[in-house]
């Protein structure tokens, strides 16, 4: 890495910066586009390139001097892309920040959204109210983790007895899940494993403390239309639940019955209200007795968007 | 992640312009969060000590509403809306919190604003005559009050964490007196001028107070 002074730059390049960027948010609101771009979110988000764009201005030597990660003309490619191609902003900048983690995300791994965050918030309520309970090795899973979001999340809430073993069908999810399991120092406590759902799992199958996914739950015909970020970019195999969209929920949900010890908790995503109050009945009437304290969980929007529940 | 990793710069001036604020800014007059805004609340009296409530319990105590809640969201949706807004339900507080990047900080950050602004908001009441000042509030004074004993330790400035509940004590006084600066200073053992600039040093302070006063007739302090 070099570094120029400002001085051998100024005319050049602030007018260039000046022009480049005024004139890519002018391009934000394209009148024909019927999903049209929020003008506030793609200013918050142009910040947000610049702020992963520049160095640590603190540590130059020189106040004038600010260090960039790319050249000003790659950082225009990138916002064009953003405006134009309605790439999603995580993927411009290779990564998402979601509760208290920077994650690697690339094209290949669904974008973890802020509803999923949730999800480490109930598992964390689990295992403080199991503090004291026992004294043996807790393995948590999370299936089809994507970017490991949820089981590097769990790893930092599982506590000392517990460990997280995820699995992801897709090569990239396992790639990127291990990146940001060692980014967190968490390669003793997270271990990722490619497989689909709970296939890698067989040696602790019967054992498992609790179980959680975000599967694909978004039902076929809804796929045409989703918004652009979402259809064009995020990976089908994260996005797509099948007929009713519940294809694999139901399958995770019959195969928590022979993989959960007795009293291990589970939490599924769904796609909302509807799916979740289904699951509850299936999972209450169809896979009778095998569950406890099954429930529908709101998220913050208000809809129903978890199933939790406990293995008899 | 960045695709070419090469050096350059440019103007600092230029840059910083663009770059967000290092401090947290509250976004009140946001077209969108109008329509109830915590600046709005007018003070409520009440006898629940919120101060000493835990992270959790507060947050029992709030509706939270993230932004842009309509639609299916998850999967759906490419969320870069992280903002958060709490409402606190027994006083009707609002806080809101849009600067981060992730919702879960957004949250922390809403509920740390929410303790700022229950200590200004909620007002305990006092019986004057037989009123004594609380420790926290005896450490905000400066040394020269007569009733502020050696065991004080040094005044605790705006600056330090510990301010929030000392500022907390003294608007309970100055609402207690309604809002005359004198009688609260005579409480305290203070000139009304050095009342007046211990009130001065702090903006919310300031402000909650001369929101008390222009509400009684009073002219603001300055």
């Amino acid at each position: 890495m070099g570094k120029l002074h400002r001085k051998t730059l100024e005319t050049g390049v602030e007018g260039l910066g000046d022009s480049y960027f005024t004139e890519s948010l002018a391009l934000s609101t394209p009148p024909d586009d019927p999903d049209p771009l929020d003008s506030n979110l793609l200013l918050r988000e142009l910040q947000w390139l610049l702020q992963d764009a520049t160095g640590d201005v603190g540590r130059s030597q020189n106040p004038d001097l600010v260090p960039l990660r790319a050249d000003l003309g790659d950082l225009y490619g990138l916002w064009r892309e953003r405006v134009l191609e309605r790439r999603p902003f995580q993927y411009v900048v290779g990564c998402e920040h979601w509760r208290d983690l920077v994650l690697w995300v690339g094209e290949g791994v669904l974008i973890p959204r802020p509803e999923t965050e949730v999800v480490v918030d109930l598992v964390r309520e689990v295992v403080i109210g199991r503090s004291g309970r026992g004294d043996g090795e807790e393995v948590w899973a999370d299936l089809g983790t994507g970017s490991g979001a949820i089981a590097v999340g769990m790893g930092g809430v599982v506590g000392e007895r517990g460990r997280v073993v995820a699995t992801d069908l897709s090569e990239v999810a396992v790639k990127v899940a291990r990146f940001n399991v060692e980014r967190y120092a968490l390669k003793d406590k997270v271990q990722i494993r490619q497989g689909s759902w709970f296939e890698p799992l067989e040696d602790v199958k019967g054992k498992l403390t609790g179980l959680v996914s975000n599967p694909p739950y978004i039902p076929s015909r809804n796929l045409p239309g989703l918004q652009a970020e979402v259809g064009r970019y995020e990976p089908k195999l994260a996005l797509d639940g099948g007929e009713s969209g519940m294809d694999h929920l139901i399958h995770l949900c019959e195969g928590s019955v022979s993989y959960l010890k007795p009293g291990g908790f589970f939490a599924f995503e769904t796609n909302g209200d509807e799916q979740s109050e289904f699951l509850v009945d299936f999972m209450v009437s169809k896979l009778e007795n095998s569950f406890r304290d099954v429930k529908a969980v709101a998220d913050f929007a208000g809809i129903k968007r978890f199933v939790t529940g406990f293995r008899s | 992640m960045a695709r070419v990793i090469s050096l350059q710069c440019f103007s600092l001036a230029r840059l910083l312009q663009s770059r967000p604020s290092v401090r947290p800014t509250l976004l009140f007059h946001h077209p969108r969060f109008r329509p109830i805004s915590a600046s709005s609340v007018s003070s409520s009296i009440s006898d629940e000590d919120y101060v000493s409530l835990t992270e959790e319990e507060l947050m029992k105590q709030c509706e939270m509403d993230t932004f842009k809640a309509s639609g299916p969201g998850g999967q759906h949706r490419n969320k870069r809306e992280s903002a958060v807004r709490l409402r606190h339900v027994p006083t009707g507080i609002v806080s809101q919190a849009v600067e981060d990047r992730s919702q879960h900080k957004n949250r922390a950050s809403a509920l740390a604003r929410l303790r700022t602004l229950l200590d200004l908001k909620v007002r305990k009441t006092i019986d004057l005559n037989e009123y004594e000042p609380p420790p926290e509030l005896l450490q905000i004074l400066p040394k020269k009050s007569t009733i502020r004993g050696a065991d004080s330790g040094p005044q605790i400035g705006p600056n330090n964490s510990k301010f929030a509940s000392g500022m907390q004590a003294l608007l309970d006084l100055i609402f207690a007196v309604n809002g005359s600066v004198a009688d609260a200073a005579k409480n305290l053992g203070l000139s009304t001028g050095a009342l007046s600039r211990l009130i001065l040093s702090d903006d919310s302070l300031r402000m909650e107070v001369n929101e008390l006063r222009s509400s009684k007739g009073m002219r603001p302090l300055k």
